[in-house]
């Protein structure tokens, strides 16, 4: 798994590459971790290029979206692959979590007011 | 039965990726199609996690993995040496999850046909996914 970070007009962006396993999601944790302990307002993660994702990567998003609302910060997953967009609804949390198809509507959702 | 392959590998990811890789290329010549093909590999994926978390608490220990390629199903018996850890007894968590962890029992309950656990010789722990073919 890579993680390429980069920023784009005050939003963090993420973009995940390869699969997130038991294994790697640690790796990914400390990342997001090293934003929010920032308390960076805008997280958008890129997942185009995730292949696969198992229950502690979800168990990874789902903590770093409690810690950003907790600060009122905003979590945006950006372009789900079909296979992974399956394990979020299988464990219902394809309505929890803001999603968009594309990075530049996942932009629009941190970017709108409110 | 049309195959049956045994599987000796290491708790550790290196071994469990390569792994991954053979049950993914032996679930191809099932012909299982690509969203059962999926969802098998992430029952089996989240089996050997817990494995690695429960029963050998992050140690290298010893996993075999039995597939049996049937006429109308995928059998897998993941069979480890650790810890006793039956996880077939764990409750459903409550979804949407409200807090991290707990999901990857579910999923196997979810995404296959059969999951049972059994004490095998030497007080192995053996749980067997069963995934049909058809729906």
């Amino acid at each position: 798994m890579k993680i390429h970070q980069r920023q784009d007009k005050g939003v963090q962006i993420y973009e995940v590459e390869g699969e997130i396993n038991f294994h790697n999601s640690p790796d990914l944790r400390d990342r997001l971790h090293e934003a929010i302990a920032r308390r960076e307002q805008k997280i958008l993660i890129q997942l185009r290029k995730v292949s696969y994702i198992d229950s502690s990567g979800l168990a990874t998003f789902v903590e770093a979206l409690q810690k950003t609302k907790k600060y009122q910060g905003h979590l945006v997953l950006t372009e789900l692959m079909p296979a992974v967009k399956s394990v979020f609804e299988i464990a219902k949390l394809d309505g929890i979590f803001s999603l968009a198809g594309s990075l530049e509507s996942g932009l629009n959702l941190l970017r709108s007011p409110g | 039965m049309n195959e049956k392959k045994q599987f000796d590998l290491l708790c550790e990811s290196g071994a469990i990726s390569r792994f991954r890789t053979a049950l993914k290329e032996l679930l191809i010549r099932s012909e299982l199609d690509e969203k059962k093909l999926h969802e098998v590999t992430l029952a089996v994926d989240e089996a050997l996690a817990n494995v690695a978390r429960h029963g050998y608490k992050g140690e290298a220990g010893r996993i075999q993995v039995e597939v049996a390629d049937c006429e109308d199903r995928i059998e897998i018996l993941i069979r480890d040496f650790g810890k006793f850890f039956d996880p077939t007894s764990i409750p459903s968590p409550e979804l949407p999850p409200s807090k991290p962890g707990g999901l990857g029992i579910y999923f196997m309950k979810t995404v296959m046909d059969g999951v049972v656990y059994r004490r095998g010789k030497k007080n192995a722990n053996e749980l067997i996914l069963v995934k049909r073919k058809q729906a």
